[in-house]
């Protein structure tokens, strides 16, 4: 009933909307307390630390949890940069090669994170 | 239609901003991968970044993100509609929801990132 | 006040001498709080000058012709009250992201299209006989659509809309509010015949939802939200294990 092309907006809008919740959600207090509060020394946090940090990022549940923090938001940038580009009179961002970059692009962003986070630090359950 | 079209006015503006936040948003996500990669560095030469120029792009970032929070669990809330016992749930119930939901997950994560940062 | 005056500024092109459209000037009698920009121009029209061209009809707000931007904004002119701009000048321009006619006249074949598209009519599988009775519907269900329904085809959200000013192969907000009138109706089961115009490329897709429809419709439609609950159903149709995937 849906053309093929169409069924792959939907996909887009799918992967955009889950993105646009866990930004919402989830980016403010990383914002607000690994890159303002910790750097100017007003709470302790996991990442000023190497020892603090590094068993953090030992927890699988952890690194899970950053998977889906980092790599899934980029499906929304993705989409939505590619509309701003549209709106700002760049109807090239429309295509299929723009689409192949952006979403493949998030899809990289994806894969990246899997393997730092894999390869950073080794999973343990400490 | 003029490039320029969203100088128009405020509420197309405000929709252009909206859309941009994804920009410093990523950007910044970017530098906490940077943050968890550098922790393979080893003990030695690992040293958090913490410089005056990284905690004012923070600032601005927090902006940005706040906007984007606010927006888009304002809009999804308008958008979602809900039964509850054959009535429908009033919109404004699902966004008081949503950022009810946004206030306990920013207090679980602010408190393990600082707990275990002891 | 005795002679309190308004000034109008009026688009007007003659297609057959006029290379580019350009306002004109009217300085009229602001005799009365409650004219409106339509009754501004019916002054112009029989008083000042018989050749202006514009649509209009009800000059109540029903019939949805009178649409154009005054001072940059999609209006209904017979809903705008001088009152809200006077002592600034007036500037009444034809329909944004239209073809222009004739002065204020705007081309609409291509919304005219567009609506028709959607088959804003209730669709049977099987059509009931006359004499098997009516379709009844409760209030709640009558509730779920109602606001949709409300819609006058003024075009003003087209107006309003840099997507559809971007693309005009955009279904576009008012369409895609009307399909969605329609497949909310507990009478109809046209959804399927529907989704390959709403759910295309070039229907609820395109919408990056600015939101500017839903402001400037003098109806309270909220097209926008039409458009994004289209999305949001038609996606979970689809993702959910047992949507439908027609
Ligand atoms: S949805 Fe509102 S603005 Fe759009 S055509 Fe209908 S009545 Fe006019
Ligand atoms: S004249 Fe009919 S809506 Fe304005």
């Amino acid at each position: 009933m849906i053309r093929r092309q169409a069924l792959l907006h939907l996909l887009y809008w799918f992967a955009f909307a889950q993105g646009g919740v866990i930004a919402a959600v989830l980016i403010p207090v990383h914002v607000l307390i690994q890159g303002i509060l910790g750097p100017l020394g007003v709470v302790p946090v996991v990442d000023r630390h190497y020892d603090t940090w590094v068993r953090v990022l030992g927890n699988p549940l952890v690194k899970l949890y950053l998977l889906v923090l980092i790599a899934v938001p980029f499906f929304h940038f993705a989409h939505r940069l590619r509309y701003l580009l549209v709106d700002l009179g760049v109807p090239a961002a429309k295509g299929a090669p723009a689409q192949a970059v952006f979403y493949g692009g998030a899809v990289l962003v994806t894969l990246v994170t899997i393997w730092v986070l894999l390869t950073t630090v080794p999973i343990s359950f400490g | 239609m003029p490039a320029n079209w969203w100088t128009r006015s405020r509420r197309y503006f405000l929709y252009v901003v909206r859309e941009f936040t994804a920009l410093p948003l990523a950007l910044w996500l970017l530098w906490l991968l940077v943050e968890i990669k550098r922790a393979g560095d080893g003990p030695a030469r690992y040293s958090p970044h913490g410089s005056a120029a990284f905690v004012v792009f923070s600032v601005i970032v927090l902006l940005f993100a706040l906007y984007h929070s606010f927006t888009f669990l304002t809009l999804a809330g308008t958008i979602i509609h809900l039964r509850f016992i054959d009535r429908p749930v009033p919109a404004s119930l699902i966004v008081l929801s949503q950022f009810a939901l946004w206030a306990v997950a920013s207090g679980v994560i602010a408190f393990v990132l600082i707990w275990f940062g002891r | 006040m005795p002679d309190k005056k308004v000034t109008i500024q009026a688009t007007r092109f003659d297609p057959d001498r006029d290379e580019k459209p350009r306002l004109q000037s009217y300085e009229i009698p602001f005799s009365d709080e409650s004219m409106v920009v339509l009754d501004a121009l019916n002054y112009i029209k029989s008083h000042v000058d018989g050749s202006l061209s514009y649509r209009w009809s009800c000059r109540m707000g029903i019939c949805g012709s009178c649409g154009m931007m005054v001072n940059g904004t999609p209006k209904l002119t017979c809903n705008a009250f001088l009152r809200d701009y006077w002592p600034r000048p007036v500037v009444v321009e034809p329909l944004n992201n239209f073809p222009l006619i004739r002065d204020l006249v705007i081309d609409m074949d291509d919304f005219m299209h567009k609506l028709k598209s959607i088959k804003p009519w209730i669709i049977r599988k099987q059509e009931i006989p006359l004499g098997g009775g009516e379709h009844r519907q409760t209030n709640d269900q009558i509730d779920e659509f109602r606001q949709f329904s409300e819609c006058i085809n003024c075009m003003l959200c087209y107006a309003a809309c840099p997507v559809y000013g971007l693309n005009n192969e955009f279904l576009g907000p008012a369409a895609t509010a009307l399909a969605r009138r329609y497949n909310l109706d507990s009478r109809d089961q046209g959804l399927t015949q529907r989704l390959p115009v709403i759910a295309d490329t070039e229907g609820v897709w395109e919408c990056s939802f600015v939101g500017e429809c839903s402001v400037v419709c003098p109806k309270g439609v909220d097209p926008a939200k039409a458009i994004q609950q289209t999305k949001l159903d038609t996606t979970m149709r689809f993702v959910l294990p047992f949507g439908t995937r027609e």
